[in-house]
């Protein structure tokens, strides 16, 4: 079963918010709350983790690039 | 905060005691032959003719405030003259134990702290050191009047040179040590060691431990003593201080060989009363002073209490302190007992004290039981002993003629220069950058907050005409964090702290990433101690460091009132220019949080001479602004608007530009050009009247837009130049429209344009109440509407249109219910 992970509400004015750095790798094995990437808003970086135990199958949005609150950062299968 | 220091819950439920080790009280044993070994004859003798010195300095003092004369020279001294005598023997003794490189600091009673530290300092600077220090200081128009005037009487050079320079400032002579700017509570000469006395109780303790931070930091191995009375027990900035320089943070956090608290002592000079509040049992808690100590630290402050009646009880207790701390185990604490038998001032009357009281304490004089000893041990014989009494008043008499005889030793000549005070306001230097800092722990482009940054776009318009958002383009944040790191980064003298700076990146996020590159000991978090923050940026700075300090909130200068209106705004001036205070203070004004959390108080701070103040709206403003600031040498404000964090660049074309540089201050910045009205604009006051300026220009008024940028200093030319066009004038600011700095400008535009003024200016600024919380906050700050309605109402009543905002009101009317 494939999980997606979210960039979440960042507050009620946070519409965008950048990929600052991916901890875990495409292939690798995580864990339920672990950190897999940093996101940053115009103020402050957020750490992201996983959702569920399982391999990061797959990387959508990359380092540097520039998303939106509810876009999927990533895949757990 | 930090991730590296985990608060255990199971640690932390267990049971346990909180326990204390006792405090030594008067422990101190007195083997004369002991002390004659650790000193010599000769040093002993030397504590006896200091302590007879500020005697003798002090009756000097209150012969001339009571009678209008000593020994026969007749003056009028108008100034104030808090006397110690009864103190000697701990102005004494604390002297006898720190080298010249020590720094003493005081409060409005230390006249024989000064004296002492730069009798000792006399003694053991070498002989063309102490010469050189002299022809320095003042170019030499002290060292002048001390050849020409006060002579072999005045006993050896160095000590006539302390004497009359003391005198001299205290009698608000050119001469004097600072000018006479400082005066009788100001006075210190920092070549002996003696640092600035505070005339605010408790003023120094903070300061103290800025400067130790510096001599910690420097690695100058120098010691830094906040003398304080018991009285500033009660001021709420001794604790802070003591807290501060008691951090866990120093030995916890910061790296080797930066792991160690900073080298302070407080030492109380206990004289059981607080002007006339007896502390002990009438408004203090703490039946012994020393108790204070077991609340601050583990270590209790290593806090102890002293006999300050003995001279040598004294330096035993200073010695040993002074040795803890030059190892790094400080702060430390003394509480010095001894009795003031002068009144506080020259016009206490003893109302608060019994004559029984003051009778018991007559059999403790520290001069006349020391000489005792002395010449009890045959250390000193009792003619040698009267002599040295004769010598002492005839030295001072010397001085004291010299001093007096406003030929020799005029005050500054006010009546040739009038503005000569206002000059020594600030300095007007600014430093280089230098090298990259070689304390770094990472390289700043690879820090991921830094990347972000650098991936933006530098100018916030897109080709077609529309703005970008906050993430693709720099924001007045990311250009404040540019200017900051930079000087972080090329500057290994500044240090940077306040509340939440370091893990969490600045509350604002201004300091984000830089917890990555600058080490701690050069970026850490303050306890929320916004008196403590700024007063230890005092410290540092006027020890020759450099301070990047942050308020989160303008709204809490309130809690820093004293160190930034009586501190940082004043040493510069008060000390003649010899000392300088590169401080630059941020502060953010905020929103959307209420009354106490979204005040512009730009205003308080414009009023209070002193201090440089700047607020810029544009993120170009606000990193060559920030860089200015960063590299001068004067006290400096940087007001932000927390509106304005994401503002994007929207005026320079070329974008705000990735290398370093600075925009002048005094410079207005004109931002619409218009012949009809000109609508000068304070912080982000800018962006309505913008927005105001297009719906104008619908009814054929074009506005010239100016940005004050610095409101001290400040451009009237732009100003004028634009009003001399337009004839119109409005000031837009979101301070509360009274007593508001935008008032003081129309003032003086009205003064030195009424010939241009085709109307008298308006000022439009937040009403005089409280700012209301986020839903109402549009009725407060001037909306575009506001101004517009200002606008036509006052300068265009022919193209009067339907009012659409709230201000219609009876000026005078409601100033009459006082709001």
């Amino acid at each position: 079963m494939a999980t997606e992970i979210l960039v979440p509400q960042l507050g009620n004015e946070v519409t965008e918010a950048e990929v600052t750095e991916w901890v875990a790798s495409a292939g690798d094995d995580v864990a339920a709350g672990e950190v897999v990437v940093v996101i940053s808003t115009t103020k402050a970086a957020l750490e992201i983790e996983a959702p569920c135990d399982g391999k990061l199958a797959e990387i959508r949005i990359g380092e540097g690039e520039l998303t939106e609150v509810g876009a999927v950062l990533g895949v757990i299968e | 905060m930090p991730k590296n220091l985990q608060i255990n819950p199971e640690q932390t439920y267990s049971t346990d005691m909180v326990r204390f080790t006792d405090i030594p009280v008067h422990a101190y044993e007195g083997d004369i032959a002991a002390e004659r070994a650790r000193w010599g004859d000769a040093v002993l003798c030397e504590a006896l003719r200091h302590m007879l010195v500020i005697r003798e300095f002090e009756s000097m003092l209150h012969a001339f405030k009571s009678t209008g004369a000593y020994r026969g020279i007749d003056y009028v001294y108008k100034g104030p003259a808090h006397l110690s005598v009864g103190q000697e023997a701990a102005a004494v003794g604390s002297a006898m134990a720190l080298g010249p490189q020590d720094q003493i600091f005081g409060s409005h009673r230390s006249h024989g702290e000064i004296i002492a530290k730069g009798l000792a300092a006399a003694a053991a600077i070498d002989p063309d050191s102490l010469q050189s220090i002299m022809e320095v200081h003042g170019d030499g128009q002290l060292l002048d009047l001390v050849t020409t005037h006060v002579g072999d009487a005045g006993g050896a050079v160095a000590e006539a040179f302390l004497l009359t320079g003391v005198l001299a400032e205290i009698f608000m002579r050119d001469a004097g040590f600072n000018r006479g700017m400082g005066g009788s509570m100001h006075a210190f000469f920092t070549p002996f060691g003696a640092y600035p006395n505070n005339a605010i109780v408790g003023g120094s303790s903070g300061i103290a431990v800025g400067a130790a931070l510096r001599a910690h930091l420097s690695g100058s191995g120098a010691v830094c003593v906040a003398n304080l009375g018991d009285g500033s027990t009660g001021c709420g900035l001794i604790w802070e201080s003591m807290n501060f320089a008691a951090m866990g943070q120093f030995r916890q956090l910061w790296q080797p060989p930066f792991n160690q608290n900073p080298p302070v002592l407080f030492c109380f000079t206990n004289n059981f009363y607080a002007m006339g509040g007896q502390t002990r049992g009438e408004t203090m808690s703490w039946d012994r002073l020393s108790r204070i100590g077991a609340g601050i630290s583990p270590a209790q402050l290593h806090a102890e209490t002293v006999d300050g009646s003995n001279p040598l009880a004294v330096a035993d207790a200073v010695s040993r302190k002074a040795e803890l701390l030059r190892s790094g185990q400080g702060p430390a604490l003394l509480d010095i007992e001894c009795y003031r038998y002068s009144g506080h001032s020259t016009t206490d009357t003893n109302a608060y004290r019994s004559r029984d009281e003051m009778k018991a304490w007559q059999a403790h004089d520290p001069i006349a039981r020391y000489r005792h000893r002395l010449v009890e041990a045959g250390i000193i014989g009792e003619t040698a002993a009267d002599d040295m009494v004769a010598a002492v008043q005839s030295q001072i008499e010397a001085v004291t003629r010299a001093v007096v005889d406003r030929q020799n030793a005029p005050a500054v000549d006010i009546a040739a220069n009038p503005t000569i005070i206002g000059e020594m306001t600030f300095n007007g230097e600014e430093i280089g950058t230098g090298d990259r800092a070689d304390d770094l722990l990472a390289d700043p482009a690879d820090i991921g907050a830094m990347k972000s940054i650098a991936r933006k776009a530098r100018f916030g318009v897109d080709e077609d005409g529309s703005t970008l958002s906050p993430m693709r383009a720099i924001t007045l944040r990311d250009a404040l964090s540019e200017a900051i790191l930079h000087h972080l980064v090329h500057d290994q003298s500044l240090i940077a702290y306040g509340e939440e700076c370091r893990d969490w990146g600045g509350a604002f996020g201004v300091h984000r990433g830089f917890a990555d590159i600058i080490p701690y000991h050069r970026l850490f978090n303050a306890p929320i101690s916004e008196a403590a923050i700024v007063s230890t940026a005092v410290g540092y700075a006027l020890a020759g460091g450099r301070a990047l300090i942050e308020l989160m909130y303008a709204d809490f200068i309130g809690r820093a009132g004293d160190e930034i209106f009586n501190q940082l705004a004043k040493w510069q001036a008060m000390s003649a220019g010899e000392l300088r205070l590169p401080v630059v203070l941020r502060a953010s004004v905020g929103s959307k949080y209420g009354a106490q959390h979204s005040q512009d108080w730009t205003s308080l701070v414009t009023h209070v001479p002193g201090l440089r103040v700047v607020y810029p709206a544009t993120p170009n403003d606000a990193k060559g602004l920030m860089a200015t600031a960063l590299s001068g040498n004067d006290p400096t404000m940087v007001f932000e608007s927390q509106r304005l964090y994401d503002r994007v660049e929207i005026f320079e074309a070329d974008g705000v530009p990735p290398d370093y540089f600075r925009i002048p201050f005094g410079e207005a910045a004109p931002r619409r050009a218009g012949d009809d009205v000109t609508i000068l604009t304070i912080g982000p006051s800018l962006y309505p009247a913008l927005d105001a300026a297009g719906e104008l220009s619908a009814h054929g008024i074009e506005a010239d837009i100016i940005d004050a940028r610095t409101l001290v200093p400040f451009d009237y030319d732009t100003v004028l130049a634009s009003v001399a066009r337009t004839g119109r004038l409005m000031i837009v600011s979101e301070a509360v429209e009274r007593s508001s700095f935008a008032n003081t400008i129309a003032a003086n535009v009205t003064r030195l344009a009424f010939g241009d003024l085709k109307a008298a200016p308006i000022v439009l600024g937040a009403p005089n109440w409280i700012a209301p919380g986020a839903d109402m906050e549009d009725t407060y700050a001037p909306q575009p509407h506001d101004i517009c309605d200002a606008v036509f109402g006052s300068f265009f009543a022919e193209k009067r249109v339907n009012r659409r905002g709230l201000r219609d009101w009876d000026i005078a009317g409601m100033a009459k219910r006082g709001i």
